[in-house]
């Protein structure tokens, strides 16, 4: 029996899928609100900037994009199988998780760069 | 007492090519199982019509049918329940090989559940004189998954193993689960392999209609999700030990 | 003589049953979330560039191709978040000599957190709207 590579991508999933069910609903809401309800971009725009100074804000910031693409991409990739719509696993398997990892680090690239 | 229709998917491999549905008319009473009523059409209908059954008491797990697309033993199906349906769909287990009308090939269940070697592994032995004592909570921990009776609905129940006969499946993943779980057991490692693998917990997608169709509350479903976690911290230990230089475990 | 029939699953067996359609549809919550995570990544370009390209994505959101995006991804938040904390006591069992926890404690403490962790982060935003509290 060879050992599967899932426990990498189904850690992710889990730890998406957490913040997803922790904040997901109330992250739509806020966002929604932000963009209905603001008066001033100006000012929250520098009020954002100040509070993603610290380090660990940005890693908030990152940790809530790149926990949910790797979770609906671990969903969607499974459900391609569950669809049978298939592919060489390198392809698919490359699609949904590389894509994943190349959007979180470029999520990376511009908040570290703030 | 009146009657129900019952519709029963008939494949006779002497000389059909494909399965096709043959229409018998049943009694119908508040006490009348779904076993009896194939009882009484291969004693008073049609001798022909072959299905399997032994306890008549949701204990012997092997009168596993799907009922109206569900799987179901029918010693515990009663037909009152169908009155209004009108009719009762019964076919052979869904996602097994059909060795004739009503009778599913369980024997690919059977060497998944051997597989995972479901009993007591002991590497000390313990003097004769003395058993191996457990506590009530000890046996609390694998009580519900002990209750399989290895009648196979809940293969017919699981999308993944109708995709992929080499997944090992519900009942055989919680029997691996029952043992790692027993405080007598020291073979888990001799186990972890087998969940460890893509046909072990990792072609689960927790579904989860296992766990409603199980005529025992085994709960496989839930077995076998505790066994990818078990899974995952197998792999991270591996990790390390990779890392440490030492060998793959 | 044997000659099993032998069943191929069809293509479209998650159709033929509710427990395979619900399934399917708490994995098909993925897909507005994923796409609700882009025009979030999209917002963080965005305010990466500077004030103007951050007011004109929050302008942007306000268009109806993206509010219907966000409708939709709003309702499989929400059936995710509840399919999601049923199904963690069913995996996250604590039942060891030394630790036991009653997995009804453990779905609660779920549910509790999944409501402070949403209702808080709202009430954080209308404080951050609120004009004495921010923009
Ligand atoms: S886990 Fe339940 S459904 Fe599956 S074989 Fe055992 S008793 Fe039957
Ligand atoms: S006849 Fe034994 S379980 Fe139904």
């Amino acid at each position: 029996m060879r050992r599967s590579h899932e426990p990498i991508s189904w850690s992710l999933f889990g730890a998406g899928g957490m913040l997803l069910a922790f904040i997901g609903p109330g992250l739509i809401v806020s966002t929604l609100l932000l963009a209905w309800l603001v008066q001033d971009p100006q000012a929250l725009h520098a009020t954002l900037s100040s509070g993603l100074q610290h380090p660990l804000a940005r890693l908030a910031a990152l940790a809530v994009i790149a926990l949910p693409l790797y979770h609906t991409a671990h969903r969607l990739y499974h459900g391609l199988h569950d669809l049978h719509i298939t592919g060489p696993t390198w392809l698919l398997g490359g699609f949904f998780y590389g894509g994943a990892t190349a959007l979180s680090a470029l999520c990376a690239l511009w908040l570290f760069s703030l | 007492m009146g009657t129900i229709e019952l519709v029963a998917t008939r494949y006779r491999p002497e000389q059909d090519v494909q399965p096709w549905e043959q229409r018998y008319t049943v009694p119908c009473s508040e006490d009348m199982s779904l076993l009896d009523a194939l009882n009484y059409i291969k004693d008073e209908l049609d001798p022909s019509l072959s299905h399997r059954w032994s306890c008549r008491m949701a204990i012997c797990g092997s009168c596993g049918v799907m009922v109206n697309g569900e799987p179901k033993l029918s010693c515990k199906t009663f037909l009152r329940d169908y009155r209004e349906a009108g009719v009762v769909q019964v076919r052979a287990l869904d996602n097994l090989p059909v060795e004739r009308d009503l009778v599913a090939d369980i024997s690919g269940v059977v060497e998944h559940i051997e597989a995972v070697k479901p009993w007591l592994i002991r590497h000390s032995t313990a003097p004769v004189d003395t058993a191996h004592t457990q506590t009530p909570e000890q046996m609390a921990r694998y009580h519900a998954f002990s209750q399989c009776i290895n009648c196979a609905l809940c293969y017919a129940a699981c999308p993944q193993f109708g995709r992929n006969p080499a997944f090992l499946g519900p009942a055989a993943l919680t029997l691996a689960q029952r043992y790692n779980l027993d405080s007598r057991d020291e073979g888990s490692s001799e186990r972890m392999p087998w969940l460890n693998a893509e046909e072990g917990v990792w072609s689960c997608t927790f579904v989860g209609y296992c766990s409603e169709v199980c005529p025992k509350d085994v709960d496989p479903a839930s077995a076998i999700n505790r066994g990818k976690v078990a899974s995952d911290i197998n792999y991270g230990v591996n990790l390390f030990r990779l890392l440490r230089g030492k060998s793959d475990a | 003589m044997r000659k099993p029939w032998q069943p191929q699953q069809p293509r479209d067996w998650w159709l033929h049953n509710p427990a395979y359609r619900r399934y399917m549809l708490r994995e098909a919550t993925a897909l507005p979330l994923m796409l609700y995570t882009l025009l979030l990544l999209a917002g963080i370009f965005q305010f990466s560039r500077g004030e103007v390209a951050f007011a004109a994505w929050l302008s942007w959101m306000q268009t109806p191709a993206a509010l219907l995006l966000q409708g939709i991804a709003l309702a499989a938040a929400l059936l995710h978040a509840v399919t999601w904390v049923a199904l963690v006591p069913k995996i996250l069992v604590i039942d060891s000599d030394r630790l036991r926890i009653d997995p009804r404690q453990v779905l609660r403490a779920h549910q509790l957190g999944a409501l402070a962790g949403n209702l808080g982060l709202v009430v954080a935003t209308l404080w951050l709207l609120w004009p004495a509290g921010g923009a």
